[in-house]
């Protein structure tokens, strides 16, 4: 078996999972793991798929598309071979969260994920809340992963320093402290 | 991934609210340090604090930045040094006493608690050594905190340690006149006091402790009156339905179930560094003199016009109650205190409401009868009798022995000042103006001396 990586991304509405799902399915490909993400009506959907040996990416990518079409869809959609391996496995690193907020401007979150880019840092997830109290405010949330051998107060120096220049206030966190505070643990 | 609300909520705890670790408290046993010499005992105690406590501050610093919640303040708590140091006398006692003050120093601790003696059933020589010292001791060191347990619910109250802690706390204020009395802000006269406490001037480490233990206390009363004031302007419950204070009870219990949470976290993580055990997390409303961190202002924000207007000991005692359901829920390891405190000068909003004479010294008697602590910071006029003090002190521990709870004194009777005037302590014991005491004369009640015994557990009325 070969695995494919297949995104999808285009306006939401009702039926859309099912749609892409059923076509993947039509297609051979058995589905190994789903993540679908809605932003502002957006609908963005990836899922790592196992294909029997012998078919290509352009013949896949091809069934795809002519189903998408037929289906009425506007979705864009990528088909890719997956990569073998996850950034970060069996190197030591420790969850955190980075909290930026101040009035929006441009080139704050590259501005930011450039520290971490310096760091060998990885962001896990990356959120926008823009307008939530003045709608001139802007709070971005990067959950990162940190590799043992970087030194967290330098990061959190080069941060705070960033984040100045671009006049955000930045917080790094360990995230169990969100998950203690919020939840809790089954049993 | 989190979810957006848990991560904007918790924010806007640390941010916006105050929520901090209020201190890591270092409890370390000293009857291991005993001897008959006193120089040797010194040596001893100091070597053994140092061995424990020089990594404490930086581990303390280094957690905190990790989960970027401050640990405010690193104390240290020690066996009563009534009993570790019972061989030598007064002069002795004091000498003790500077040499713990150099070993907090040296710590970089900003306490150390356990200059106390535990005398509800009577005293010992060490007990009388020690209370005899107190002015001198306290008067003559920057960091040490001092209590006395003068009653239990079990051995009653001891009237003879409470007529001399009367006539103590006055000369404490006398050897700190310089400074306002201020020795008497690091001296408490407990009932039933806790043998965990992390929080001074009550710290140390009791008998049935281990040999050396991280405690943790937390606080949030900013946390609490900003989750009350967010339901409030909601408007409505879960369930859409308009307030009532079981709303405002649920919302106290979770937020204090969330404050626990941060002290548990932190405190296991600075014990397992250390490579010592994890004692307890108390969390208490312990406010400061900074506006929105404040346990007078969260009964603004439940209706009332002020602390100290009719309802108050209603709303203490629901406070006082869901941060212990709230707490007890967070953790298996709560202790301490666990409440909240009212200590007047600590807070903005109480002191404000003493100064404009809607809180009384009666008021504030009542309300310890639901807290957890008791007549806490208050300054009284310099030249209070020994006689009337020891006489608020014996209602107090009175409360506490029959409704088997913790209750305890700290006034400050300011040398030169009468009622209405105004005294700053700085820093975190804030500023005052003097309140008048109840008036009349217990001299007579409190010469008899001698013990009221303890109460009848069945009869209850």
């Amino acid at each position: 078996m070969q695995k494919f990586t297949v995104s999808f991304l285009g306006r939401d509405c009702p039926g859309v999972v099912s749609t892409v799902s059923g076509l993947l399915n039509e297609c051979g490909c058995n589905i190994l793991a789903a993540t679908q993400s809605l932003l502002l009506g957006e609908f963005a959907g990836i899922f790592i798929t196992a294909v029997e040996e012998g078919l290509s990416r352009e013949a896949l990518q091809d069934s795809l598309e002519r189903g998408l079409k037929k289906a009425s869809l506007d979705l864009s959609l990528i088909v890719r071979p997956t990569c073998e391996g996850i950034w970060g496995e069996g190197e030591a690193c420790a969850p955190f969260v980075v909290s930026a907020d101040g009035i929006d401007g441009k080139g704050q979150i590259a501005g930011i994920s450039r520290v971490f880019s310096r760091h060998g840092v990885n962001i896990e997830s990356l959120r926008a809340f823009l307008g939530e109290e003045d709608e001139k405010r802007a709070l971005f949330v990067f959950e990162i992963m940190v590799p043992a051998s970087v030194d967290i107060g330098r990061l959190r120096r080069e941060l705070a320093c960033e984040g100045q220049t671009h006049g955000l206030r930045v917080s790094v966190q360990h995230r169990d402290i969100f998950e203690a505070v919020n939840r809790i643990e089954s049993i | 991934m989190l979810s957006d609300r848990e991560v904007t909520n918790t924010l806007n705890m640390l941010r916006n609210e105050h929520l901090d670790v209020r201190t890591v408290t270092l409890g370390v046993s000293l009857f291991d340090c005993v001897s008959h010499d006193l120089e040797l005992f010194i040596a001893n105690v100091q070597a053994k604090i140092a061995r424990y406590a020089s990594h404490l501050v930086p581990i303390c610093n280094e957690i905190g930045a990790k989960y970027g919640i401050p640990v405010v303040n690193k104390r240290i708590s020690v066996s009563p040094i009534a009993v570790v140091a019972a061989p030598f006398g007064p002069e002795g006692m004091v000498k003790v006493c500077k040499a713990l003050d150099w070993a907090a120093k040296e710590a970089k601790v900003d306490f150390l608690g356990g200059y106390s003696a535990l005398v509800e059933k009577g005293l010992a020589n060490g007990d009388r050594a020690l209370l005899e010292s107190l002015p001198d001791a306290l008067s003559q060191t920057e960091r040490i905190c001092s209590s006395i347990n003068v009653a239990s619910s079990r051995a009653g109250i001891n009237m003879d340690a409470i007529a001399l802690m009367g006539q103590q706390i006055l000369g404490c204020a006398k050897a700190s006149a310089d400074k306002d009395g201020i020795a008497c802000a690091k001296l408490v006269v407990f009932a039933n006091i806790p043998q965990d406490v992390p929080f001074m001037a009550g710290a140390y480490l009791g008998v049935g402790e281990p040999d050396v233990v991280i405690n943790v206390g937390v606080s949030g009363p900013g946390v609490v009156r900003k989750a009350i004031d967010r339901l409030l302007q909601r408007g409505t419950n879960d369930k859409g339905e308009p307030l009532s204070l079981l709303d405002m009870a649920e919302v106290i219990k979770r937020t204090a179930y969330k404050v626990t949470r941060v002290g548990e976290i932190i405190g296991t993580e600075v014990a397992q560094r250390l490579g010592l055990p994890f004692g307890v997390a108390d969390l208490s409303l312990a406010p400061t003199p900074a506006v929105g961190d404040s346990v007078g202002e969260i009964f603004q924000s439940l209706g009332l016009s002020s602390i100290g207007a009719p309802g108050s000991t209603a709303v203490l005692a629901m406070l006082n109650d869901a941060v212990k359901k709230g707490g007890a829920f967070a953790s298996s390891s709560v202790g301490g205190l666990s409440g909240a405190f009212i200590p007047v000068s600590e807070d903005s909003s109480i002191e404000d409401a003493a100064a404009r004479g809607l809180l009384s010294m009666e008021k504030l008697e009542a309300m310890t009868s639901v807290c957890s602590v008791g007549l806490d910071m208050i300054a009284i006029p310099g030249d209070t009798p020994a006689s009337s003090i020891a006489g608020i002190i014996a209602d107090e521990m009175a409360i506490g022995m029959i409704n088997h709870k913790t209750t305890a004194v700290r006034l400050i009777p300011v040398p030169g000042k009468k009622a209405g005037d105004v005294v700053s302590f700085g820093g975190l014991l804030g500023k005052a103006t003097i309140m008048p005491v109840p008036q009349g004369d217990a001299s007579r009640f409190i010469a008899l001396g001698g013990r009221v015994p303890a109460p009848i557990n069945s009869l209850k009325n």
